[in-house]
Protein backbone atom coordinates (compact mmCIF):
# COMPACT_ATOMS: atom_id res chain seq x y z
CA UNK A 1 0.00 0.00 0.00
CA UNK A 2 1.28 2.98 1.11
CA UNK A 3 5.11 3.85 1.69
CA UNK A 4 6.68 3.32 5.07
CA UNK A 5 5.08 0.44 5.85
CA UNK A 6 7.46 -2.27 7.48
CA UNK A 7 7.17 -5.89 6.95
CA UNK A 8 6.51 -8.48 9.70
CA UNK A 9 8.96 -11.67 8.74
CA UNK A 10 8.72 -14.96 9.55
CA UNK A 11 10.82 -14.53 12.81
CA UNK A 12 8.32 -11.79 14.11
CA UNK A 13 5.30 -14.04 13.37
CA UNK A 14 6.73 -16.67 15.28
CA UNK A 15 7.68 -14.55 18.02
CA UNK A 16 4.27 -13.36 18.11
CA UNK A 17 3.11 -17.05 18.49
CA UNK A 18 4.81 -16.70 22.05
CA UNK A 19 1.11 -14.71 23.08
CA UNK A 20 -0.69 -17.94 22.35
CA UNK A 21 2.04 -20.31 23.91
CA UNK A 22 1.13 -17.99 27.30
CA UNK A 23 -2.74 -18.76 26.71
CA UNK A 24 -2.17 -21.90 26.11
CA UNK A 25 0.30 -22.75 29.36
CA UNK A 26 -2.86 -20.74 31.56
CA UNK A 27 -5.07 -23.08 29.96
CA UNK A 28 -3.55 -26.56 31.03
CA UNK A 29 -2.82 -24.70 34.21
CA UNK A 30 -6.30 -23.66 35.47
CA UNK A 31 -7.93 -26.97 33.63
CA UNK A 32 -9.57 -24.95 31.12
CA UNK A 33 -9.87 -27.29 28.29
CA UNK A 34 -9.01 -24.61 25.96
CA UNK A 35 -5.88 -25.58 24.32
CA UNK A 36 -7.32 -27.85 21.29
CA UNK A 37 -9.53 -24.95 20.59
CA UNK A 38 -6.28 -22.43 20.93
CA UNK A 39 -4.25 -24.83 18.57
CA UNK A 40 -6.94 -24.95 16.05
CA UNK A 41 -7.93 -21.40 16.11
CA UNK A 42 -4.21 -20.60 15.41
CA UNK A 43 -4.11 -22.72 12.83
CA UNK A 44 -7.19 -21.76 11.30
CA UNK A 45 -6.17 -18.10 11.74
CA UNK A 46 -2.57 -18.33 9.49
CA UNK A 47 -4.03 -20.58 7.13
CA UNK A 48 -7.41 -18.76 6.35
CA UNK A 49 -5.86 -15.30 6.22
CA UNK A 50 -2.87 -16.30 3.90
CA UNK A 51 -5.04 -17.71 2.08
CA UNK A 52 -7.33 -14.88 1.63
CA UNK A 53 -4.04 -12.76 0.47
CA UNK A 54 -3.18 -14.89 -2.04
CA UNK A 55 -7.10 -14.67 -2.85
CA UNK A 56 -7.23 -10.38 -2.67
CA UNK A 57 -4.18 -10.55 -4.48
CA UNK A 58 -5.38 -12.68 -7.22
CA UNK A 59 -9.20 -10.58 -7.26
CA UNK A 60 -7.30 -7.38 -7.47
CA UNK A 61 -5.62 -8.03 -10.09
CA UNK A 62 -8.69 -10.24 -12.42
CA UNK A 63 -11.24 -7.19 -11.13
CA UNK A 64 -14.36 -8.49 -11.71
CA UNK A 65 -17.68 -8.19 -10.75
CA UNK A 66 -18.93 -11.95 -11.22
CA UNK A 67 -15.62 -13.11 -9.00
CA UNK A 68 -15.75 -10.28 -6.92
CA UNK A 69 -19.82 -11.83 -5.81
CA UNK A 70 -18.59 -15.01 -5.69
CA UNK A 71 -16.07 -14.25 -3.71
CA UNK A 72 -18.59 -12.25 -0.85
CA UNK A 73 -21.49 -15.00 -1.04
CA UNK A 74 -18.56 -17.73 -0.53
CA UNK A 75 -17.53 -15.40 2.55
CA UNK A 76 -21.30 -15.40 4.00
CA UNK A 77 -21.77 -19.41 3.59
CA UNK A 78 -18.61 -19.92 5.33
CA UNK A 79 -19.59 -17.13 8.31
CA UNK A 80 -23.46 -19.45 8.23
CA UNK A 81 -21.58 -22.65 8.35
CA UNK A 82 -19.61 -21.15 11.52
CA UNK A 83 -22.45 -20.10 12.99
CA UNK A 84 -23.97 -23.60 12.41
CA UNK A 85 -21.02 -25.00 13.73
CA UNK A 86 -20.74 -22.60 17.47
CA UNK A 87 -24.64 -23.36 18.54
CA UNK A 88 -24.35 -26.77 17.96
CA UNK A 89 -28.40 -26.87 18.09
CA UNK A 90 -29.77 -30.76 17.03
CA UNK A 91 -33.68 -30.03 17.35
CA UNK A 92 -33.82 -26.68 14.68
CA UNK A 93 -32.19 -27.08 11.26
CA UNK A 94 -31.58 -22.87 11.03
CA UNK A 95 -28.61 -23.14 8.44
CA UNK A 96 -30.27 -22.05 4.88
CA UNK A 97 -33.01 -19.84 6.34
CA UNK A 98 -30.20 -17.80 8.25
CA UNK A 99 -27.73 -17.88 5.28
CA UNK A 100 -30.72 -16.78 2.80
CA UNK A 101 -31.20 -13.39 5.21
CA UNK A 102 -27.58 -13.15 5.64
CA UNK A 103 -26.95 -13.31 1.96
CA UNK A 104 -29.62 -10.70 1.13
CA UNK A 105 -29.21 -8.17 4.37
CA UNK A 106 -25.18 -8.29 3.85
CA UNK A 107 -25.20 -7.51 0.10
CA UNK A 108 -27.73 -4.70 0.67
CA UNK A 109 -25.52 -3.12 3.55
CA UNK A 110 -22.20 -3.66 1.39
CA UNK A 111 -23.44 -1.92 -1.79
CA UNK A 112 -25.62 1.26 -0.14
CA UNK A 113 -21.85 1.46 1.81
CA UNK A 114 -19.48 1.26 -0.85
CA UNK A 115 -21.93 2.58 -3.95
CA UNK A 116 -23.74 5.49 -1.69
CA UNK A 117 -22.06 6.53 0.90
CA UNK A 118 -18.05 5.90 -0.34
CA UNK A 119 -19.38 6.61 -3.76
CA UNK A 120 -17.22 4.26 -5.24
CA UNK A 121 -17.82 3.44 -9.12
CA UNK A 122 -17.93 0.37 -9.83
CA UNK A 123 -20.13 -0.48 -6.53
CA UNK A 124 -17.86 -3.79 -6.51
CA UNK A 125 -14.48 -2.72 -6.93
CA UNK A 126 -12.85 -5.35 -4.82
CA UNK A 127 -10.85 -2.90 -2.73
CA UNK A 128 -13.44 -1.44 -0.79
CA UNK A 129 -15.93 -3.88 -1.85
CA UNK A 130 -14.57 -7.15 0.16
CA UNK A 131 -13.03 -5.31 3.42
CA UNK A 132 -16.01 -3.90 3.90
CA UNK A 133 -18.32 -6.48 3.24
CA UNK A 134 -16.03 -8.99 5.39
CA UNK A 135 -15.65 -6.32 8.65
CA UNK A 136 -20.05 -6.43 7.93
CA UNK A 137 -20.14 -10.44 7.89
CA UNK A 138 -17.60 -11.19 10.58
CA UNK A 139 -18.99 -8.44 13.24
CA UNK A 140 -22.79 -9.91 12.37
CA UNK A 141 -21.96 -13.36 12.00
CA UNK A 142 -20.80 -12.94 16.10
CA UNK A 143 -23.67 -11.35 16.66
CA UNK A 144 -26.12 -13.24 15.50
CA UNK A 145 -24.25 -16.19 17.08
CA UNK A 146 -25.04 -14.57 20.42
CA UNK A 147 -28.41 -14.27 19.22
CA UNK A 148 -29.08 -17.22 18.29
CA UNK A 149 -27.32 -19.11 21.41
CA UNK A 150 -29.18 -16.98 23.74
CA UNK A 151 -32.77 -17.47 22.16
CA UNK A 152 -32.28 -21.60 21.68
CA UNK A 153 -31.27 -21.55 25.68
CA UNK A 154 -33.87 -19.14 27.08
CA UNK A 155 -36.15 -21.24 24.91
CA UNK A 156 -35.35 -24.16 26.27
CA UNK A 157 -34.76 -23.34 30.37
CA UNK A 158 -38.26 -21.22 29.96
CA UNK A 159 -40.22 -23.76 28.51
CA UNK A 160 -42.69 -23.73 31.20
CA UNK A 161 -43.18 -20.42 31.23
CA UNK A 162 -43.20 -20.57 27.26
CA UNK A 163 -46.21 -23.37 27.54
CA UNK A 164 -48.54 -21.60 30.46
CA UNK A 165 -48.51 -18.41 27.91
CA UNK A 166 -49.65 -20.74 25.42
CA UNK A 167 -51.98 -22.35 27.68
CA UNK A 168 -53.75 -19.01 28.80
CA UNK A 169 -53.85 -18.03 24.83
CA UNK A 170 -50.77 -16.47 23.53
CA UNK A 171 -49.80 -17.33 20.23
CA UNK A 172 -46.18 -17.89 19.72
CA UNK A 173 -44.98 -14.82 19.16
CA UNK A 174 -46.42 -13.27 22.05
CA UNK A 175 -45.16 -16.31 24.11
CA UNK A 176 -41.76 -15.89 23.03
CA UNK A 177 -41.88 -11.92 23.57
CA UNK A 178 -39.56 -12.00 26.47
CA UNK A 179 -37.13 -14.32 25.11
CA UNK A 180 -36.95 -12.49 21.81
CA UNK A 181 -35.66 -9.49 23.06
CA UNK A 182 -33.55 -10.76 25.24
CA UNK A 183 -31.58 -12.85 22.50
CA UNK A 184 -31.66 -9.36 20.49
CA UNK A 185 -30.60 -7.65 23.06
CA UNK A 186 -28.03 -9.92 23.60
CA UNK A 187 -26.72 -9.95 19.97
CA UNK A 188 -26.70 -5.94 19.46
CA UNK A 189 -24.76 -5.17 23.12
CA UNK A 190 -21.28 -5.50 21.91
CA UNK A 191 -21.94 -3.24 18.57
CA UNK A 192 -23.58 -1.18 20.60
CA UNK A 193 -20.38 -0.93 23.74
CA UNK A 194 -18.30 -0.48 21.10
CA UNK A 195 -20.03 2.53 19.30
CA UNK A 196 -19.49 3.85 23.00
CA UNK A 197 -16.02 3.11 23.45
CA UNK A 198 -14.66 3.83 20.27
CA UNK A 199 -11.79 6.62 20.41
CA UNK A 200 -11.62 6.92 23.95
CA UNK A 201 -10.58 3.05 24.95
CA UNK A 202 -9.66 1.43 21.92
CA UNK A 203 -8.84 2.67 18.61
CA UNK A 204 -10.42 0.47 15.91
CA UNK A 205 -8.84 -2.38 13.88
CA UNK A 206 -9.93 -0.96 10.43
CA UNK A 207 -8.53 2.45 11.47
CA UNK A 208 -5.55 1.06 13.09
CA UNK A 209 -4.47 -0.42 9.89
CA UNK A 210 -4.66 2.55 7.89
CA UNK A 211 -2.81 4.44 10.11
CA UNK A 212 0.21 2.23 10.32
CA UNK A 213 -0.59 1.85 6.44
CA UNK A 214 0.17 6.04 6.51
CA UNK A 215 -3.11 7.00 5.77
CA UNK A 216 -4.48 10.54 7.22
CA UNK A 217 -5.85 10.14 10.55
CA UNK A 218 -8.67 12.23 9.74
CA UNK A 219 -9.68 10.29 6.72
CA UNK A 220 -9.12 7.50 8.81
CA UNK A 221 -11.93 8.51 11.24
CA UNK A 222 -14.47 8.78 8.42
CA UNK A 223 -14.14 5.44 7.30
CA UNK A 224 -14.18 4.31 10.68
CA UNK A 225 -17.53 6.55 11.46
CA UNK A 226 -19.21 4.96 7.94
CA UNK A 227 -18.31 1.27 9.27
CA UNK A 228 -19.03 1.73 12.72
CA UNK A 229 -22.52 2.49 11.78
CA UNK A 230 -22.61 0.07 8.84
CA UNK A 231 -21.72 -2.22 11.35
CA UNK A 232 -24.54 -1.27 13.49
CA UNK A 233 -27.17 -1.48 10.61
CA UNK A 234 -26.28 -4.65 9.45
CA UNK A 235 -26.04 -6.49 12.93
CA UNK A 236 -29.34 -5.09 13.57
CA UNK A 237 -31.00 -6.29 10.30
CA UNK A 238 -28.96 -9.48 10.34
CA UNK A 239 -29.74 -10.12 13.50
CA UNK A 240 -33.43 -9.65 13.52
CA UNK A 241 -33.64 -11.87 10.69
CA UNK A 242 -32.09 -14.85 11.86
CA UNK A 243 -33.53 -14.16 15.07
CA UNK A 244 -37.03 -13.80 14.05
CA UNK A 245 -36.58 -16.86 11.42
CA UNK A 246 -35.34 -19.05 13.83
CA UNK A 247 -37.62 -18.21 16.71
CA UNK A 248 -40.56 -19.39 13.92
CA UNK A 249 -38.70 -22.57 13.72
CA UNK A 250 -39.08 -23.57 17.44
CA UNK A 251 -42.86 -23.57 16.94
CA UNK A 252 -45.17 -25.63 15.28
CA UNK A 253 -47.87 -23.85 12.81
CA UNK A 254 -50.05 -25.15 15.90
CA UNK A 255 -48.22 -22.41 18.40
CA UNK A 256 -46.54 -26.19 20.07
CA UNK A 257 -42.81 -25.46 21.09
CA UNK A 258 -41.08 -27.78 19.31
CA UNK A 259 -37.87 -27.33 21.56
CA UNK A 260 -37.32 -30.08 24.09
CA UNK A 261 -35.43 -29.47 27.42
CA UNK A 262 -32.71 -30.99 26.41
CA UNK A 263 -30.72 -30.60 23.15
CA UNK A 264 -31.50 -34.24 21.41
CA UNK A 265 -33.76 -36.16 19.52
CA UNK B 1 -67.77 -32.45 24.73
CA UNK B 2 -64.30 -33.78 24.22
CA UNK B 3 -63.37 -36.76 22.19
CA UNK B 4 -60.27 -38.71 21.86
CA UNK B 5 -60.54 -40.32 18.34
CA UNK B 6 -58.33 -43.17 18.21
CA UNK B 7 -55.27 -41.54 19.32
CA UNK B 8 -51.59 -42.53 18.94
CA UNK B 9 -49.20 -41.03 20.69
CA UNK B 10 -45.10 -41.52 21.34
CA UNK B 11 -42.40 -38.80 22.13
CA UNK B 12 -39.73 -38.18 19.96
CA UNK B 13 -37.22 -41.13 20.30
CA UNK B 14 -39.54 -43.40 22.89
CA UNK B 15 -39.23 -47.18 21.36
CA UNK B 16 -42.71 -47.46 22.39
CA UNK B 17 -46.27 -45.62 21.97
CA UNK B 18 -47.45 -44.29 24.50
CA UNK B 19 -50.96 -44.20 23.30
CA UNK B 20 -52.13 -46.74 20.42
CA UNK B 21 -55.61 -46.01 19.15
CA UNK B 22 -57.02 -44.92 22.39
CA UNK B 23 -60.24 -43.73 22.21
CA UNK B 24 -62.41 -41.87 24.94
CA UNK B 25 -65.05 -39.39 25.43
CA UNK B 26 -65.10 -36.56 27.98
CA UNK B 27 -69.04 -35.26 28.47
CA UNK B 28 -70.09 -32.06 29.48
CA UNK B 29 -70.34 -30.90 33.45
CA UNK B 30 -68.40 -33.77 34.68
CA UNK B 31 -65.73 -33.87 37.27
CA UNK B 32 -63.16 -36.21 35.98
CA UNK B 33 -60.30 -37.32 38.29
CA UNK B 34 -57.27 -38.62 36.43
CA UNK B 35 -54.81 -41.15 38.37
CA UNK B 36 -52.35 -43.77 37.27
CA UNK B 37 -48.94 -45.14 37.60
CA UNK B 38 -45.66 -42.13 37.43
CA UNK B 39 -44.92 -42.18 33.47
CA UNK B 40 -48.17 -43.85 32.21
CA UNK B 41 -49.52 -40.27 30.37
CA UNK B 42 -51.40 -38.59 32.32
CA UNK B 43 -49.53 -34.85 32.05
CA UNK B 44 -49.29 -36.12 28.49
CA UNK B 45 -53.11 -37.31 28.03
CA UNK B 46 -54.00 -33.28 28.54
CA UNK B 47 -50.81 -31.76 26.98
CA UNK B 48 -52.82 -33.92 23.88
CA UNK B 49 -56.10 -32.45 24.85
CA UNK B 50 -54.86 -28.46 24.30
CA UNK B 51 -52.37 -29.12 21.47
CA UNK B 52 -49.23 -28.60 23.56
CA UNK B 53 -47.98 -31.92 21.99
CA UNK B 54 -49.68 -33.51 18.41
CA UNK B 55 -50.88 -36.74 18.09
CA UNK B 56 -48.80 -38.97 15.43
CA UNK B 57 -52.41 -40.22 14.40
CA UNK B 58 -55.80 -39.77 15.51
CA UNK B 59 -57.77 -36.83 16.34
CA UNK B 60 -59.32 -34.43 19.34
CA UNK B 61 -62.74 -33.30 18.89
CA UNK B 62 -64.17 -29.95 21.10
CA UNK B 63 -68.09 -29.83 20.65
CA UNK B 64 -68.21 -32.10 17.50
CA UNK B 65 -65.42 -30.40 15.39
CA UNK B 66 -61.18 -31.24 15.75
CA UNK B 67 -59.21 -28.90 18.28
CA UNK B 68 -57.18 -27.67 15.16
CA UNK B 69 -59.54 -26.57 12.91
CA UNK B 70 -60.73 -24.17 15.79
CA UNK B 71 -58.11 -20.83 15.86
CA UNK B 72 -55.68 -22.55 17.90
CA UNK B 73 -54.25 -19.98 20.67
CA UNK B 74 -58.10 -18.87 20.75
CA UNK B 75 -58.63 -22.53 21.86
CA UNK B 76 -56.52 -22.74 23.98
CA UNK B 77 -58.11 -20.16 26.93
CA UNK B 78 -61.49 -22.77 26.29
CA UNK B 79 -59.56 -25.51 26.91
CA UNK B 80 -57.68 -24.63 29.73
CA UNK B 81 -54.31 -26.09 30.97
CA UNK B 82 -52.41 -25.56 33.70
CA UNK B 83 -49.32 -26.67 34.65
CA UNK B 84 -48.28 -28.77 37.92
CA UNK B 85 -45.33 -26.20 38.68
CA UNK B 86 -47.42 -22.67 39.38
CA UNK B 87 -45.63 -20.75 36.49
CA UNK B 88 -45.40 -16.55 36.41
CA UNK B 89 -43.71 -14.03 35.10
CA UNK B 90 -41.71 -11.38 37.41
CA UNK B 91 -43.81 -8.83 38.61
CA UNK B 92 -46.91 -8.05 40.79
CA UNK B 93 -49.48 -10.20 41.26
CA UNK B 94 -51.82 -8.13 39.34
CA UNK B 95 -49.30 -8.17 36.78
CA UNK B 96 -49.40 -11.76 36.73
CA UNK B 97 -53.42 -12.02 36.73
CA UNK B 98 -53.88 -9.57 33.75
CA UNK B 99 -51.00 -10.16 31.26
CA UNK B 100 -53.00 -12.54 29.15
CA UNK B 101 -55.62 -9.95 28.46
CA UNK B 102 -52.91 -8.50 26.28
CA UNK B 103 -53.03 -11.28 24.17
CA UNK B 104 -54.89 -11.26 20.65
CA UNK B 105 -56.84 -14.64 21.65
CA UNK B 106 -57.99 -12.04 24.98
CA UNK B 107 -58.53 -8.84 23.06
CA UNK B 108 -62.37 -9.15 23.26
CA UNK B 109 -62.65 -10.14 27.30
CA UNK B 110 -63.40 -7.46 29.94
CA UNK B 111 -60.07 -6.85 31.88
CA UNK B 112 -61.32 -7.79 35.87
CA UNK B 113 -60.86 -4.13 37.78
CA UNK B 114 -59.24 -4.62 41.35
CA UNK B 115 -62.56 -5.38 42.80
CA UNK B 116 -62.87 -8.58 40.84
CA UNK B 117 -59.07 -9.20 41.45
CA UNK B 118 -59.61 -9.54 45.33
CA UNK B 119 -62.90 -10.80 45.26
CA UNK B 120 -61.46 -13.70 43.15
CA UNK B 121 -58.44 -14.13 45.70
CA UNK B 122 -60.87 -13.87 49.06
CA UNK B 123 -62.80 -16.56 47.51
CA UNK B 124 -59.19 -18.46 47.32
CA UNK B 125 -58.46 -17.67 50.87
CA UNK B 126 -56.24 -15.36 49.57
CA UNK B 127 -57.14 -12.27 51.93
CA UNK B 128 -53.68 -11.21 52.71
CA UNK B 129 -52.25 -10.54 49.62
CA UNK B 130 -51.93 -7.40 48.00
CA UNK B 131 -52.14 -7.07 44.24
CA UNK B 132 -48.80 -4.54 44.29
CA UNK B 133 -47.23 -7.89 46.45
CA UNK B 134 -43.97 -9.23 44.10
CA UNK B 135 -44.67 -13.18 43.48
CA UNK B 136 -41.53 -13.99 44.66
CA UNK B 137 -42.87 -13.27 48.02
CA UNK B 138 -45.68 -15.84 47.72
CA UNK B 139 -45.71 -19.37 48.96
CA UNK B 140 -45.84 -22.43 46.09
CA UNK B 141 -49.61 -23.33 47.43
CA UNK B 142 -50.32 -19.20 46.56
CA UNK B 143 -48.62 -19.28 43.50
CA UNK B 144 -50.63 -22.05 42.73
CA UNK B 145 -54.05 -20.81 43.48
CA UNK B 146 -53.05 -16.78 41.80
CA UNK B 147 -52.15 -19.42 38.82
CA UNK B 148 -55.99 -21.36 39.22
CA UNK B 149 -57.14 -17.93 39.51
CA UNK B 150 -55.42 -16.55 36.32
CA UNK B 151 -57.14 -19.50 34.43
CA UNK B 152 -60.61 -18.97 35.50
CA UNK B 153 -60.92 -14.93 35.47
CA UNK B 154 -61.02 -16.16 31.04
CA UNK B 155 -63.83 -17.73 31.97
CA UNK B 156 -62.73 -21.40 29.78
CA UNK B 157 -65.38 -24.06 29.05
CA UNK B 158 -62.82 -26.96 30.41
CA UNK B 159 -60.14 -26.91 32.49
CA UNK B 160 -57.12 -29.10 32.97
CA UNK B 161 -55.52 -29.55 36.10
CA UNK B 162 -51.99 -30.90 36.26
CA UNK B 163 -51.58 -32.25 39.70
CA UNK B 164 -52.86 -29.04 41.06
CA UNK B 165 -52.79 -29.99 44.82
CA UNK B 166 -49.71 -31.98 44.86
CA UNK B 167 -47.51 -29.02 46.46
CA UNK B 168 -50.38 -28.10 48.87
CA UNK B 169 -51.18 -28.39 52.81
CA UNK B 170 -54.60 -29.58 52.97
CA UNK B 171 -56.14 -26.30 53.70
CA UNK B 172 -55.16 -25.09 50.37
CA UNK B 173 -55.98 -28.38 48.77
CA UNK B 174 -58.93 -27.94 49.86
CA UNK B 175 -59.57 -25.15 48.60
CA UNK B 176 -58.50 -25.80 44.85
CA UNK B 177 -60.76 -28.89 45.13
CA UNK B 178 -63.50 -26.94 46.19
CA UNK B 179 -62.67 -24.13 43.22
CA UNK B 180 -62.72 -26.91 40.60
CA UNK B 181 -66.19 -28.14 41.90
CA UNK B 182 -67.74 -25.35 41.72
CA UNK B 183 -66.05 -24.36 38.15
CA UNK B 184 -68.92 -27.21 36.87
CA UNK B 185 -71.72 -26.23 38.89
CA UNK B 186 -73.61 -24.24 35.73
CA UNK B 187 -73.27 -28.08 33.70
CA UNK B 188 -71.65 -26.52 30.92
CA UNK B 189 -68.28 -26.92 32.16
CA UNK B 190 -65.77 -29.97 32.40
CA UNK B 191 -62.58 -30.60 35.04
CA UNK B 192 -60.29 -33.18 34.26
CA UNK B 193 -58.06 -33.06 36.91
CA UNK B 194 -54.92 -35.31 37.60
CA UNK B 195 -54.68 -36.11 40.96
CA UNK B 196 -52.14 -38.72 42.66
CA UNK B 197 -54.57 -38.57 46.19
CA UNK B 198 -57.80 -38.84 46.63
CA UNK B 199 -60.84 -36.44 46.19
CA UNK B 200 -63.75 -35.90 47.75
CA UNK B 201 -65.76 -32.89 46.15
CA UNK B 202 -69.16 -32.41 48.40
CA UNK B 203 -71.84 -31.94 45.53
CA UNK B 204 -69.75 -33.06 42.70
CA UNK B 205 -68.65 -37.16 42.49
CA UNK B 206 -65.69 -37.35 40.36
CA UNK B 207 -65.44 -39.47 37.33
CA UNK B 208 -62.47 -41.59 38.55
CA UNK B 209 -60.42 -42.82 35.51
CA UNK B 210 -57.41 -44.61 35.45
CA UNK B 211 -54.29 -44.16 32.60
CA UNK B 212 -52.49 -47.36 32.45
CA UNK B 213 -50.45 -49.13 29.49
CA UNK B 214 -51.42 -47.04 26.91
CA UNK B 215 -55.32 -47.15 27.92
CA UNK B 216 -57.93 -45.07 29.96
CA UNK B 217 -59.77 -47.25 31.94
CA UNK B 218 -63.12 -46.07 34.28
CA UNK B 219 -62.60 -47.13 38.01
CA UNK B 220 -65.52 -45.12 39.20
CA UNK B 221 -68.34 -42.87 38.67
Amino acid sequence: MNTGIMDIGPVQLGIALMFVVIAGAASIYHSLKLERDLLVGTIRTFAQLYIMGYVLKLIFRLNTASLVIMIFAFMIIFAAWTIHGRIKEKQISFFTPVLISMLISYFLVAFLVTRVVIGVDPWWTPRYFLPLGGMVIGNSMNAIAIALERLLNELRSGRKEVEMKLSLGADYKEASRSMFGNAIRAGMIPSINSMMAVGMVFIPGMMTGQIVAGADPMLAIKYQIVVMIMLVGSTTIGTLIAVLITRKLCFSKNHQLLLTRQNKH
Amino acid sequence: MIVLNRITFSYPGATKALFKDLSFSFKEGRFYLITGPSGAGKSSLLRLITHLESPDSGEILFQGKPVLSYDLPGIRNRILYIQQTPTSISGSVRENLLFPYAYKANKKKQVPDDQILLGAMNGFMLKDINLDDHVETLSVGQLQRICIIRGLLLDPQVLLLDEPTSALDPESRRIVEDSAENFIKGEKNTVIMISHQSVTPRRVTPVVLEVRDGRIKEVSS
